[in-house]
């Protein structure tokens, strides 16, 4: 009778995350990451005119994915995580 | 064979026997079913009655219920080791019972011999006795009543089966974690639960099975072949070859699934990206040169799908260790909208023979004699191309392009499309003298329609951005024509099926460029 098995995935043990302390207010500057999905550029450009129109002194900076179908690369990801104190992303679809 | 020099192991009473024991010893590996064992047990006993308390006699026979038998058949009064577990005569790498190993007061092995040569027990014998200081007693065996020579047994640790446990068990090539299954578990219902399988069941990869898969490959179980995405997590030679059994997968399969995952978790391939596209896209393996016949797979009648081994489990093994090491699970990463059943798996072989071109793999600059696997992002087909009435190249072109010119939608123009034709289709362009490149130029001129056609409309939401225009020129290019493939590169044909019947099959690639390229290599060893 077969009793074990050997494990056919990458054996990582889940790791719990937890998420960042969220601020009190919007501060800084906010990273607006287009994922190069058609129109994202569209709603990312309403989203940043709605955000310099109702939280005046807060300064936004476009970043754009090479392509939608590969992880964003190191640079771009130490960048934001460099010069900007918070992320959106425009996902697709 | 390698003479054992420590060794614990339980006689009939139970009682413990280390290895050494103080002074000379004979140590015989037997079992019960070996006839030469069986000729060969009374001569060990009168041994071990001659040479009294000088030299101790052991037998350690290969099969616990085997020791009462033995005992009682043969009247035996020396020490029946129980060696069920085969660790001693895994150690000593035995092949064949019975077995002797003669040690001398320092423990040194003097003599050796397996199965029956009458000369050499006469001859261990005699030094057993001198050993035991007894040179001169007689053993009472009649040595000339014995036949000269009677060759063995094969030894139980070889039985098939047998052999590939205890070298799963105790080679110590094998790291990946043990899954505990409760004596109530039913393994194929407990490795869906564990959201191992891709829907259908999956061969349980026990220790046994995996090892025997990794006998397949040269390579090294700890060699760690690529990253895979989308947990881009380090997957192992291991990993594969448990994925591989779990697939269906025969060990002499187990290079090629290995050059598919390293092909897939190339930049080039970005199996990422393949898998993630709402699009629902997925590899697709063709195969060429000698590998092809070498482990059966099949390039005629079916043979894109269904019934080949090699075929399904290939394509299969792949798939199964994207979702298990890499992570990639429908409604996770995997975003597919709807799938299609050539994502459980989809894998050729070319049929070279039938071609009237060269190969797929010679025209990416490999050589015939080259073992070659390509890996292809598909997201669209396979779709039948029928055209029975076809006689010369011009008019079966016609038809490949009117039947590509509607796939995805019939206004975009497309990337890589694979084009596989049946021996009977590529018949014909042979006999009409036309190459690939001729093939590909008719595709691109008959499906090519005036820019405006190409542009969405009110009446189809489909088709290239009214704004677009102004990229070729303006108003002008509207009847400017466009074929629906950006390059004749993209359309790759293939050969694969029997000589049945004037169909061919063609599958819409995904997205081209930099998103997934059709990538090649070298099988390895």
């Amino acid at each position: 009778m077969v009793t074990q098995i050997l494990d056919p995935t990458d054996e990582r043990v889940p790791i719990k995350r937890s998420l960042t302390p969220r601020p009190e207010a919007l501060h800084g500057t906010i990273a607006l990451l287009d994922i190069s999905k058609p129109r994202g550029d569209k709603f990312l450009d309403r989203l940043e005119q709605l955000l310099h129109e109702r939280a005046p002194g807060v300064e936004t900076r476009r970043f754009m994915k090479p392509t939608v179908a590969k992880p964003a690369p190191e640079p771009i990801k130490q960048a934001i995580l460099e010069e900007c104190d918070f992320v959106i992303e425009a996902l697709a679809d | 064979m390698h003479p054992p020099t420590t060794f614990a192991l339980r006689d009939a009473e139970g009682r413990e026997r280390q290895f050494p024991p103080d002074g000379p010893v004979l140590l015989a590996l037997v079992k019960e079913d070996c006839d030469t064992c069986n000729l060969t047990l009374p001569l060990l006993e009168k041994v071990h009655q001659a040479t009294e308390d000088g030299l101790d006699v052991w037998v350690a026979v290969q099969k616990t219920d085997d020791i009462p038998v033995l005992k009682e058949r043969h009247s035996l009064t020396m020490p029946l080791l129980d060696d069920d577990a085969l660790d001693l005569s895994y150690e000593t790498d035995i092949d064949t019972v019975p077995t002797l190993f003669l040690y001398d007061e320092q423990q040194n092995c003097t003599l050796q011999t397996f199965g029956f040569d009458r000369h050499e027990w006469r001859e261990i014998a005699s030094e057993s006795m001198t050993l035991a200081g007894r040179p001169d007693r007689d053993t009472q065996i009649e040595w000339d009543a014995l036949p000269v020579q009677r060759p063995g047994c094969g030894a139980r640790n070889y039985e098939p089966g047998v052999y590939e446990r205890l070298q799963a068990l105790k080679s110590g090539d094998l790291l990946s974690r043990l899954v505990d299954l409760a004596a109530s578990d039913d393994i194929y219902e407990f490795m869906y639960e564990q959201g191992y399988t891709d829907g259908f069941p999956v061969v349980p990869p026990t220790r046994e099975r995996v090892w025997k898969m990794l006998q397949g490959t040269q390579r090294d179980p700890q060699d760690d072949v690529a990253v895979m995405p989308p947990n881009l997590a380090p997957i192992t030679v291991e990993k594969i070859a448990i994925n591989a059994v779990m697939a269906g997968a025969k060990p002499e399969y187990l290079p090629s699934i290995i050059t598919l995952v390293e092909i897939a978790c190339t930049e080039t391939f970005n199996i990422h990206g393949v898998l993630a596209t709402t699009m629902g896209a997925t590899p697709v393996g063709i195969f060429n040169g000698p590998i092809r016949d070498r482990i059966g797979m099949n390039y005629l009648h079916g043979a894109l799908g269904s019934g080949n081994r090699a075929n399904a489990s290939i394509g299969r093994a792949l798939r199964l260790c994207a979702r298990n090491v890499g992570g990639s699970l429908p409604g996770g990463t995997d975003r597919a909208t709807q799938g299609g059943p050539h994502r459980m798996t989809m894998n050729f072989a070319e049929n070279e023979a039938a071609s009237p071109w060269e190969s797929y793999a010679v025209e990416r600059g490999f050589e015939p004699t080259d073992d070659v696997a390509t890996l292809m992002a598909m997201s669209g087909g396979p779709a039948t191309v029928a055209d029975e009435r076809a006689r010369d190249g011009r008019a079966l072109a016609g038809t490949l392009a009117a039947s590509m010119s509607c796939m995805q939608d019939p206004k975009s123009p497309m990337v890589d499309t694979l084009v596989v034709l049946s021996p009977d289709h590529a018949g014909i362009f042979g006999r009409s003298g036309w190459s690939k490149d001729d093939v590909r130029e008719c595709i691109m001129e008959e499906t090519s329609i005036p820019l405006k056609d190409r542009l969405r409309s009110d009446d189809a939401g489909c088709g290239l951005p009214p704004g677009i225009v102004e990229q070729f020129g303006g108003e002008a290019a509207l009847d400017m024509p466009i074929a629906k493939f950006r390059d004749k590169s993209n359309i790759i044909l293939v050969v694969a099926g029997s000589s049945a019947a004037k169909f061919s099959t063609i599958l819409g690639g995904w997205a081209g460029g930099a998103y997934s390229m059709p990538a090649s290599s070298k099988i390895g060893v």
